[in-house]
């Protein structure tokens, strides 16, 4: 079984994708509400990959990748960040950063694991 | 995925709109005023920052529960607080009103 941290101090959010995740592709969710959190709890439970906010108060989503990637324990976990932000020049910069892709808010509850599967080329049989 | 189980997601995420119900409402009366300081000249930077942040977080989140409509409008009040002009800031009251009755008709 799949399992997925999200990150994102939106609770709504945060319950929507779980909701999603857990009901649509049987993947076990964990939730974090600050990158912070996220760091911590990636660390010691080791999920397959991470979907993350980009703006969040405090430590926002790209800082938290970097910091992430200075982690020899998470730097291996792919990170999909989840962004409202629609220009271009958004996402070319969020993309430079080297997160496996960037999905889009508001997602789709019912598409948001196969677009999650497609980007990280995931056989969505292996995982129902 | 099987009809049955699209209907199940459904009415979780409609229980989980209903649940959110009271912070929408905050959140729209936070537009709302702003909207009517803006159009008397007298938004202050902390209420537009804090309207911007507000506008985005709607932006992000209405399209989930099926308002796309509601993510459009939320998007374009959005940009209005990121860089408002005298000539932009009043057309932020009938975007409120937009994004009110977009809610109402689940647009």
């Amino acid at each position: 079984m799949r399992r997925i941290l999200i990150i994102d101090d939106e609770d709504d959010i945060r319950e929507v994708a779980a909701l999603s995740l857990e009901a649509t592709a049987g993947w076990q969710v964990l939730t974090a509400g600050s990158g912070l959190e996220g760091i911590a709890i990636a660390a010691s439970e080791q999920p397959d990959a991470i979907l993350m906010d980009v703006m969040m108060p405090g430590v926002d989503g790209p800082t938290t990748f970097r910091n992430m990637q200075q982690e020899p324990a998470i730097a291996h976990i792919p990170v999909l960040l989840l962004t409202a932000k629609v220009q271009g020049v958004d996402q070319r910069r969020f993309a430079s950063l080297g997160v496996a892709a960037i999905l889009f808010k508001p997602f789709d509850p019912l598409t948001l694991a196969g677009q999650i599967s497609e980007a990280l080329g995931w056989n969505e049989d292996e995982t129902a | 995925m099987s009809k049955q189980e699209e209907a199940k997601i459904s009415t979780l995420l409609s229980n989980l709109w209903e649940r959110n119900l009271p912070t929408l409402r905050e959140r729209l009366d936070i537009l709302d005023r702003a909207a009517s300081t803006a159009s008397s000249g007298e938004l202050s930077e902390a209420s537009r920052a804090e309207a911007l942040d507000i506008a985005h977080r709607l932006s992000g989140s209405l399209g989930m529960f099926g308002y796309h409509q509601g993510t459009e409008i939320a998007r374009q009040i959005e940009e209005i607080l990121k860089a408002p002009t005298p000539a932009t800031l009043p057309g932020l009251t009938s975007l409120t009103r937009d994004l009110h009755q977009s809610l109402a008709e689940k647009k």
